[in-house]
C-alpha cells in the first residue's frame, strides 16, 4: 500500500553530496514529496529529512540504498505521526482592504504569525505539521492566496533518545 | 613537500599497482611529466580512453584486485564513462583518475571542461573532486579502500590541474576509516543456523554461485559445502570459475542461454541457495515463476541486494567467507543421489549440441576448450559469441572467465583481455569476439603490438550482429533491421598493425589454427568465418517462465512442457 514515510539520515558534507542523494532516488525512480537538508549538532555533518512516497518494500529498497551511499553515516524511518515533525510556511494574502481582519483572525486562530502587513498583502508565517499548514491555506483560500513557500518537512525522533 | 602529481604515483606505489592504463591530455601533463620519475609503474598508452577504462577492469578481474585508469578532462574523462559504468554494474573494484581544468576555472566552461564527478554519480562506488592539495593523500587512500572493501565498485576522483602542481607535507592516512562506512563482516549465527536448518530438511538442493564466490576467495569453501551436502552448483555467468566445471557437481551455467539442466534444475529444487548473486533478471526469468517449488536462500554482503527482485525464506547478510566458514561445521554430511541422478538425466538428455557438418561458433568454441582445456583466461565480449564461450568454454581455475555481465558492453572483450595478459603475463590469454563488437575497439591493436600483449584473438565472424538479429527471427518475424554488419579484410588489417594473422574458413584448419596461433610469440588475430544463421540455444525469453526454455531444435527430444 503507497504511503508517504518520513526519512531522516545524517550525511558527511563533501562536494557533491546533495547531488548524489537526491541521484539516487532519481535513478531508482523513488518519488521525494520532500526534501531538505541542514547544519546541525556536528561540524562537516548535515541531518536530512526526506519525505517518499511508496510502499513498504520500495521504503526498505529505498533505506538500504540509502545507507549504502559512501556519505551516508546513518538513516532513520520515522513512521508518519512519530517523533516531532514540522515545516515552515510563508504565505502572501492579498485581501479586500475589508478583508483584512479576517485574515488576521483566522492567524490567530491558527497561531500563526504576520511578521509583515503591506497596503496590498498581509505576510503569515506558519510553523506546524504538512497537515495543518494545507489546513490555514485553504481556510486562506477565499481571501486571495497570492504566494505560498514552505521550507518542506524537518523531523527528530522523541523517543529512544 | 612534494606536489599532487608525486602523491598520486606514491599513492599507485602504496597499493601495490604496478600497471596503470591511460590517455595524456592538457590538465594531466604534470602528473604525466611527474611518471617519468617512477619506472615501477608502467602506464600502458591506449588509443581511446574507454579501452583504458576495460583493460583496467580486466586486470582487476584477472587478479581480483584494483585496476587504475587514468584520462584527462573534458573528452578524456567522458570516454571512460562507459568503462566506469561497466565496473558498477559487476562490482569491480577500479580507481579511476581524472585531470580537470583548474580550480580557478572550474564552473566557467574552460576548454575541456566537463562535471566528471556530476556525471559519475549514478555509476561509481563513489567519486571525490579534489580542490585542495591537502586532502589528496587522505582522499586517494580512501578510494582505493572503498574501490576493494565491502561490496567492490569503481570509485573516481578528479583532480584539477593547479593541484597537480600544489604542494604539501600532508602524510597518507596509517589507516583508512570512514564514518558510516562499514565492511560486512560475519553474519548473524541465527542467519546461519536457519541455512544449516533449511539445508538438512532439503532433498532437492541446488547453489547458485556468482561472482560474490570469486570476489571474496570463498571457492575452496563452496567445493566444500557442495561435497559435503552433496548439492548441484550452478553458476551465473559471472561466476563461471568460481567451481571448476568438471566437477561432477557442476551443472554450469543457468539462465536465459545457460544450459538446460540448471535452469530445470532450479525450477524443480526444493531450496535454491544463492551465493554471491544479486537474481538479476537474466538469471531468474519471470520472478513470480522463478524457483516455484523452491525455498530461497540468498548470501550476499549488500543488504540491498536481499529481497530486491526475489523473496528469500532465509538470507545470510554478511561477508561470503566468513558466513561460508561458520556454515560449512554445521551441516552434516549428506547425500542427495536420487535428485543428482535425477539432474544427472537431464544432461544426458540435453546435453549442448555443436551439429556436424557445418562450421560454427560453436564447433570453434568447443576446440578452443579441447586445445586449452580451461586452463586459459578467456575474455568474451558481448552477444552470442560470448552465451556459447559461457557453455562451451568449460573453465576450471577462478579468475579465468572474464565478461562483461550486468552492462553488457560490446567493445569490452579485447581491451580487458589485454588488461588481463598485462596482470597474468605468464597466462594464455584469449580473447572471444564477435565480427561487430571487435570493430568497437580493434583500435588496441597497435597497443598489443607495441607492448607485445600476446593475446590470441578469437574473432567468430558471422557477418551480423548475431544476438540481435536471433531476437528478429524469433520475435520480430523474420524482418531484420540493420543487423548485417561488413567486415574490412581482417588480414589487411592485421599487417597494417603488424599483428599475425590466421584465417580459418572450415573444420579441417580448426585444429592447425589454434595450434599455431598459442604458438606464435605475440599477439595473433584469428578469424573464424562462421556460419551466418546460427542461434543460442537454450533460450528463455527475456521476462518469462523459466520452465518454458526453449531448447536447441537440433536436440533430439525435448522436455516435458519445454516449447520448442
Amino acid at each position: 500500500m503507497s504511503q508517504q514515510h518520513t526519512i531522516t539520515a545524517l550525511v558527511q558534507n563533501e562536494a557533491g553530496t546533495i547531488n548524489r542523494l537526491v541521484s539516487m532516488f532519481r535513478r531508482r525512480g523513488v518519488s521525494l514529496a520532500s526534501f531538505n537538508a541542514g547544519d546541525c549538532e556536528q561540524e562537516g555533518y548535515s541531518r536530512l529529512t526526506l519525505l517518499v512516497d511508496g510502499d513498504e518494500s520500495m521504503l526498505h529498497q529505498t533505506l538500504k540504498q540509502l545507507v549504502k551511499l559512501i556519505d551516508v553515516v546513518e538513516v532513520e524511518d520515522l513512521a508518519a505521526d512519530h517523533g516531532i515533525q514540522r515545516e515552515l510556511a510563508l504565505i502572501r494574502v492579498d485581501p479586500n482592504s475589508s478583508e483584512v481582519e479576517h485574515v488576521k483572525n483566522l492567524a490567530s486562530e491558527f497561531e500563526a504569525k504576520i511578521p509583515k502587513e503591506t497596503a496590498t498583502s498581509v505576510f503569515v508565517e506558519f510553523t506546524g505539521n504538512p497537515k495543518d499548514i494545507e489546513k490555514l491555506i485553504g481556510a486562506l483560500k477565499p481571501y486571495n492566496v497570492a504566494e505560498v513557500v514552505r521550507t518542506g518537512l524537518v523531523a527528530m525522533r522523541t523517543d529512544s533518545v | 613537500m612534494r606536489s599532487g602529481a608525486k602523491i598520486v604515483m606514491e599513492a599507485l606505489v602504496r597499493e601495490g599497482i604496478d600497471t596503470i592504463f591511460g590517455y595524456p591530455g592538457g590538465v594531466v601533463l604534470p602528473l604525466y611529466d611527474e611518471m617519468l620519475n617512477w619506472p615501477q609503474v608502467k602506464h600502458v598508452l591506449v588509443r581511446h580512453e574507454q579501452c583504458a577504462a576495460h583493460m583496467a577492469d580486466g586486470y582487476a578481474r584477472a587478479t581480483n584486485n584494483v585496476g587504475v585508469c587514468l584520462a584527462t578532462s573534458g573528452p578524456g574523462a567522458t570516454n571512460l564513462v562507459t568503462g566506469i559504468a561497466n565496473a558498477m554494474m559487476d562490482s569491480i573494484p577500479m580507481v579511476a583518475i581524472t585531470g580537470n581544468v583548474n580550480t580557478w576555472a572550474i564552473g566557467k566552461d574552460a576548454f575541456q571542461e566537463t562535471d566528471i564527478q556530476g556525471i559519475t554519480i549514478p555509476i561509481t562506488k563513489h567519486n571525490y573532486l579534489v580542490t585542495n592539495v591537502d586532502d589528496l593523500p587522505g582522499v586517494l587512500a580512501e578510494a582505493f579502500y572503498l574501490a576493494n572493501t565491502g561490496r567492490k565498485g569503481p570509485v573516481l576522483v578528479d583532480i584539477p590541474k593547479d593541484v597537480f602542481t600544489a604542494m604539501t607535507d600532508k602524510p597518507f592516512p596509517e589507516t583508512v576509516t570512514r564514518r558510516g562506512y562499514e565492511i560486512p563482516g560475519a553474519p548473524a549465527q541465527e542467519q546461519v543456523d536457519e541455512v544449516a536448518r533449511l539445508i538438512a530438511e532439503a532433498n532437492k538442493p541446488v547453489i547458485i554461485a556468482g561472482q560474490g564466490v570469486l570476489a571474496s576467495g570463498s571457492m575452496d569453501l563452496l567445493r566444500e559445502l557442495a561435497e559435503k551436502a552433496h548439492i548441484p552448483v550452478i553458476n551465473s555467468l559471472l561466476g563461471l570459475g568460481s567451481f571448476p566445471r568438471n566437477h561432477e557437481l557442476s551443472l554450469g551455467m543457468m539462465g536465459m542461454h545457460g544450459e538446460a539442466t540448471g535452469t530445470l534444475a532450479v525450477q524443480d529444487a526444493d531450496l535454491v541457495m544463492g551465493v554471491g548473486i544479486r537474481f538479476d533478471d537474466r538469471l531468474t526469468g519471470d520472478t513470480n515463476t522463478f524457483a516455484k517449488n523452491a525455498k530461497i536462500v540468498h548470501f550476499d554482503l549488500d543488504p540491498s541486494e536481499v529481497g530486491k527482485t526475489v523473496t528469500p525464506v532465509a538470507w545470510v547478510i554478511g561477508d561470503l567467507k566468513l558466513g561460508l566458514e561458520m556454515l560449512v561445521p554445521m551441516v552434516e554430511p549428506k547425500r542427495h543421489d536420487e535428485w543428482v541422478a535425477q539432474v544427472k538425466g537431464w544432461q544426458e538428455a540435453y546435453p549442448l549440441v555443436v551439429p556436424e557438418g557445418k562450421f560454427l561458433s560453436r564447433t570453434v568454441l568447443r576446440a578452443l576448450n579441447e586445445h586449452t582445456k580451461g586452463q586459459a583466461i578467456v575474455s568474451t565480449d558481448v552477444g552470442q559469441h560470448q552465451m556459447w564461450t559461457a557453455q562451451f568454454y568449460k573453465v576450471m581455475k577462478p579468475y579465468h572467465f572474464i565478461s562483461s555481465g550486468g552492462l553488457g558492453t560490446m567493445g569490452f572483450g579485447f581491451p580487458s583481455a589485454m588488461g588481463a595478459k598485462f596482470a597474468k603475463p605468464d597466462s594464455e590469454v584469449w580473447c572471444v569476439v564477435g565480427d561487430g563488437g571487435f570493430q568497437m575497439t580493434l583500435q588496441e591493436l597497435q597497443t598489443a603490438v607495441e607492448y607485445g600483449v600476446k593475446v590470441n584473438i578469437c574473432l567468430l565472424n558471422n557477418g551480423y550482429l548475431g544476438m540481435v538479429r536471433q531476437w528478429q527471427e524469433l520475435f520480430f518475424d523474420n524482418r531484420y533491421s540493420s543487423v548485417q554488419m561488413g567486415s574490412p579484410d581482417y588480414g589487411k588489417l592485421a599487417d597494417a598493425y603488424g599483428v599475425k594473422f590466421f584465417r580459418c574458413t572450415r573444420v579441417e584448419d580448426l585444429d592447425e589454427t589454434l595450434r599455431q596461433a598459442r604458438e606464435f610469440d605475440g599477439p595473433t588475430l584469428c578469424e573464424f568465418v562462421v556460419e551466418m544463421e546460427e542461434n543460442v540455444y537454450p533460450m528463455v525469453p527475456a521476462g518469462k517462465d523459466n520452465s518454458t526454455v526453449i531448447m536447441d531444435p537440433d536436440l533430439p527430444k525435448q522436455p516435458a512442457g519445454a516449447t520448442k
